[in-house]
This record gives C-alpha cells, sequence and structure tokens, in this order.
C-alpha cells in the first residue's frame, strides 16, 4: 500500500535523518522523497514522501511515531493507483445508470455509442477504476451485461 | 525405427509425402528408419520392410491396393508391427474414439506416440502422459495445438527454468478470419463466415470453431501441459463470437482496438472475445494463430504462425525427429 506523506522538517541538520527513522523502523520503502531544502517557510522545510508499507497499520503506527517525536505531519494518504479500461459492449443498456447504481468507486471517461441498420446498440465505455478494483469492476460488469442479454467485450490487458 | 501411420487423411498422406521428401535428413538421425503402416478407418497397410511410399502417395484410396487388410488400425498396434505411430485420426471431442484406443494402447506397449489429434489429449491427458512415462516412451502432440507453433518444444527445451504465469493467444484460425475480414472489410458476422464457409475455411456447422469450443480443447491441453494443471474442457468458460456486430468492431477499430477471440489461462480458463491494441503482437489476422506467454524469467514471449492445415506436418515431423534422437541407438 502505498501512502503520500508531507512533513514539516525545522531547517537544521539531522532533521531528515531523524524523520526517516520511524518510517524504516515500522518497514516502510521509501519511493520517492523531495526535499525542498531552499524553500523554507517560517524555519520549516516541506519534505514529500512516498512510502509503501505492507499494511495499513504500519503507516498509522509510523505517523504516531512522527507524531510523538514532535514532527508535524502536513499531509498524509493513501495514494491510489488508478487504472482505464476500455470495454466494448453490444447491445442496448443504460450504462450510466448501471454505474452509478451498481459500480462503486467507476469514473466514466467516455461513452461513444453506435446503431446498426437492424438497431442493435454497439457502446464504447472507457472507465477509470481503482487499480486494485479492475477485477471485481469487470466481473460485476459482466455480470450485469449478461443479465440484460448484452455482450461485453473487455480489453486483453485486464 | 518403424513408424505407421493411423488415419490416412490430410495429415496423415501430406505427412507421408513430406516424410518421403526428407528421408535423407530423416535416415541421417536414424539409417533404420522405415514406414511400415498405413490405416485408414476401413483397415491397413503393412510391410515390415518399408511400404511402397511412391505408391500410397499416388492412390487415392489406400482399401484399393493390394496387401490392404480390412482389419481395425488396433492391430497394427497390437502385434508389436511398429515402433512409432503418428496418430492422425479426427478428433472427436466427445469420448475421444477411435484415437483415445489407438494411442492408450500404443503406449501401454511402450510404442512412441506423435499426435496432433486433440480429442483424447483433452479427455485423457494426465492418464496418457503417465502411461507414457510408465512405459518409458514418448508422447509428443505439438501438431494438436496452434498447427505449426512450435509452443510445447519450445517451452519443453528453451524455457526449463522458466514458471509460465500467464498465457493468452488466438487459437482458432477460422473465427481469426472471420473477425479480420469483419475488421478490415467492415462486412457482418454473417457474411463474413458465409464467405469463409466457401472458402474451405468454416465447416458447414461453425459453432465448433464460432463457439469457442476448439479454442477451449486447446485451452485443456495448454493448462495441462505447460502449466501442471489437470483441468476438463467444462472449466473453461465460453463466449461464442456470434453477437459480434460489424459496428462493434469499428468503435473498437476507431479507438485503435481489433476485436480477437482469445483464450486466456491465467486464474481462470477462459476463451471470449476482447478486446487487442492494434500495435499488440498478438494482434495478427486472416488464419494466423498467435501464442503469448508471461513467465517469470523471460517476461514477454510472443509466437505467430499457421494453425492448421498443411503447415501442421512441421510440427509433426519435428516431433518423429525428436523421438529418433532420443530413441535410436547409435
Amino acid at each position: 500500500m502505498k501512502f503520500s506523506l508531507t512533513l514539516a522538517l525545522p531547517d537544521k541538520p539531522g532533521q531528515l535523518l531523524r524523520a526517516l527513522e520511524p518510517i524504516a523502523k515500522n518497514g516502510g520503502n521509501i519511493i520517492s522523497i523531495i526535499h525542498e531544502r531552499d524553500r523554507p517557510i517560517e524555519g520549516y522545510v516541506p519534505v514529500s514522501l512516498i512510502v509503501d508499507f505492507i499494511s495499513y497499520q504500519s503507516f498509522k503506527k509510523t505517523i504516531e511515531d512522527l507524531v510523538s517525536l514532535g514532527i508535524s505531519i502536513l499531509r498524509s494518504e493513501e495514494v491510489i493507483e488508478r487504472r482505464r479500461l476500455v470495454f466494448i459492449l453490444v447491445g442496448g443498456m443504460d450504462v450510466k445508470r448501471v454505474i452509478e447504481s451498481r459500480l462503486g468507486g467507476v469514473d466514466l471517461i467516455n461513452i461513444e455509442a453506435t446503431m446498426s441498420k437492424t438497431g442493435g446498440t454497439s457502446i464504447k465505455l472507457e472507465v477509470e477504476v481503482p487499480a486494485n478494483e479492475a477485477e471485481r469492476v469487470i466481473e460485476e460488469l459482466k455480470k450485469v451485461t449478461s443479465e440484460q442479454g448484452a455482450l461485453l467485450i473487455p480489453s486483453i490487458e485486464v | 525405427m518403424r513408424l505407421a501411420i493411423i488415419g490416412f487423411g490430410f495429415l496423415g498422406r501430406n505427412l507421408l509425402k513430406i516424410i518421403w521428401e526428407k528421408m535423407s535428413l530423416i535416415r541421417e538421425i536414424d539409417k533404420d528408419f522405415l514406414i511400415v503402416g498405413a490405416a485408414n478407418s476401413k483397415g491397413y497397410i503393412y510391410n515390415g520392410d518399408g511400404l511402397n511410399v511412391e505408391r500410397l502417395i499416388t492412390t487415392k484410396d489406400i482399401s484399393k491396393l493390394s496387401g490392404f487388410r480390412a482389419e481395425p488400425a488396433l492391430n497394427l498396434i497390437k502385434n508389436d508391427l511398429c515402433d512409432i505411430i503418428v496418430e492422425a485420426t479426427p478428433t472427436n471431442i466427445n469420448d475421444g474414439e477411435p484415437g483415445l484406443t489407438h494411442i492408450r494402447l500404443a503406449l501401454s506397449k511402450g510404442i512412441h506416440v506423435i499426435t496432433p489429434n486433440k480429442g483424447p489429449l483433452v479427455l485423457a491427458f494426465r492418464e496418457l502422459t503417465e502411461l507414457a512415462k510408465k512405459n518409458d516412451c514418448d508422447l509428443l502432440y505439438e501438431g494438436a495445438v496452434a498447427g505449426a507453433i512450435p509452443i510445447f518444444s519450445l517451452v519443453r527445451e528453451c524455457l526449463q527454468g522458466d514458471k509460465i504465469i500467464r498465457l493468452y493467444g488466438i487459437l482458432n484460425g477460422t473465427t481469426n478470419y472471420i473477425l479480420s475480414r469483419m475488421f478490415f472489410e467492415e462486412i457482418s458476422f454473417e457474411i463474413a463466415l458465409k464467405e469463409a464457409q466457401e472458402k474451405g475455411i468454416a465447416e458447414r456447422d461453425p459453432s465448433y470453431d464460432v463457439d469457442g469450443i476448439d479454442a477451449a480443447c486447446k485451452i485443456v491441453i495448454l493448462s495441462n501441459a505447460l502449466m501442471g494443471r489437470d483441468v476438463k474442457i467444462n472449466d473453461v468458460e465460453r463466449v461464442s463470437i456470434r453477437g459480434i456486430t460489424q459496428e462493434a468492431i469499428s468503435l473498437a477499430k476507431k479507438a485503435n482496438y481489433a476485436i480477437k477471440l482469445i483464450g486466456t489461462i491465467n486464474k481462470r480458463l477462459e476463451v471470449a472475445p476482447k478486446l487487442i491494441p492494434i500495435n499488440h503482437p498478438l494482434c495478427v489476422h486472416g488464419t494466423l494463430n498467435a501464442i503469448h506467454l508471461e513467465t517469470d524469467l523471460a517476461r514477454e514471449i510472443t509466437l505467430v504462425g499457421y494453425g492448421a492445415g498443411k503447415e501442421t506436418i512441421s510440427a509433426i515431423l519435428n516431433d518423429i525427429i525428436t523421438v529418433l534422437k532420443r530413441r535410436t541407438r547409435k
């Protein structure tokens, strides 16, 4: 699980090392670190980190340890990676309603529909979902489309 | 070694022709190599000193040749008349017969088996591979999946330390032809199918291909052979391509995708129409087949080739040479 953290460290030597200790102690793997030493604000330097923790608990424990060291945390949140998925749907259905009512966490990016001479509808659907939810979304979409007698064609990448 | 061809249809006949053409290459490996038998559904012809191949190739119906015995092909296997059989009878995925009985008997007698026949492999893969192992003989089936594409040989010889994580492929040339025509010519499924039937690419009853049964058989063999699973045809989810409209293909095309019938081995086994980016190595057209492997070490490998027809002889002949190299005493 990746987390984004922004700390405000006093502009004094050794502060960064002090702040990294609780992260290391709790098994955090630092993916990126931006230390803006040349832009201190009222004697504090903002440090932005992306850290991979094995669990939410180890992230929480790190925050507690940082607070107990007197380090101020400007921002902390989970980084949710999103994936774009493309589908073609053959057969008519109210896609927008289905997404709103049945598929939580899905952002509809683009819909394109065409109708054949015989009245059949084909829809191209582009959605964005949290990366770890992609499989669930596809399964749910498959279920809904088959309930409605439509055919779902997902991309090979998922 | 003495070879017999069981099943003397399109593949059997063409195989015999190619073996004849390549005889000097084969005899470099096994100087005693002989074709001693050929069988069709009516009986077989046998000569322990080697058949007159030229006569066989030019004869339309081998049952009319002198020396033809109207006895089951099983007798060729039963009476220790050969060391290798090529089992090329028609695929039957309901009970695997007559191929299954031929292969079972051959392996139980220690006769090496080479087969492009999917039926017995789909129905009894584990049983047959164990029987081969027990009797110290080879069971090779390169021609059974994706024709000339050397997928089993590649994994057996060149990816011995790799673990295959995922596999997906275009495993049926007929559906690829239909979907390619729909993609390029913007015609309907019905017209593309009719065209494929007229060209002899699709059968009059196209369900075996278009409903994904053929591709599902191949997924079963690939899963069992390459990934150590023990799955049956009913474990493969199938979605037909019958529902795909020309509009759906045009919409996909506009977004730089093609729609292909893809067989997938992942957590689940599936044969279903999927969108493939047109620049993906798997996105091949016409009657071509393609297999994309994901492994722990090599990461990604794609193989492309012809999945049916005369090209399959390449796979069968390579299997024969493999057995000869392994088993011929120098």
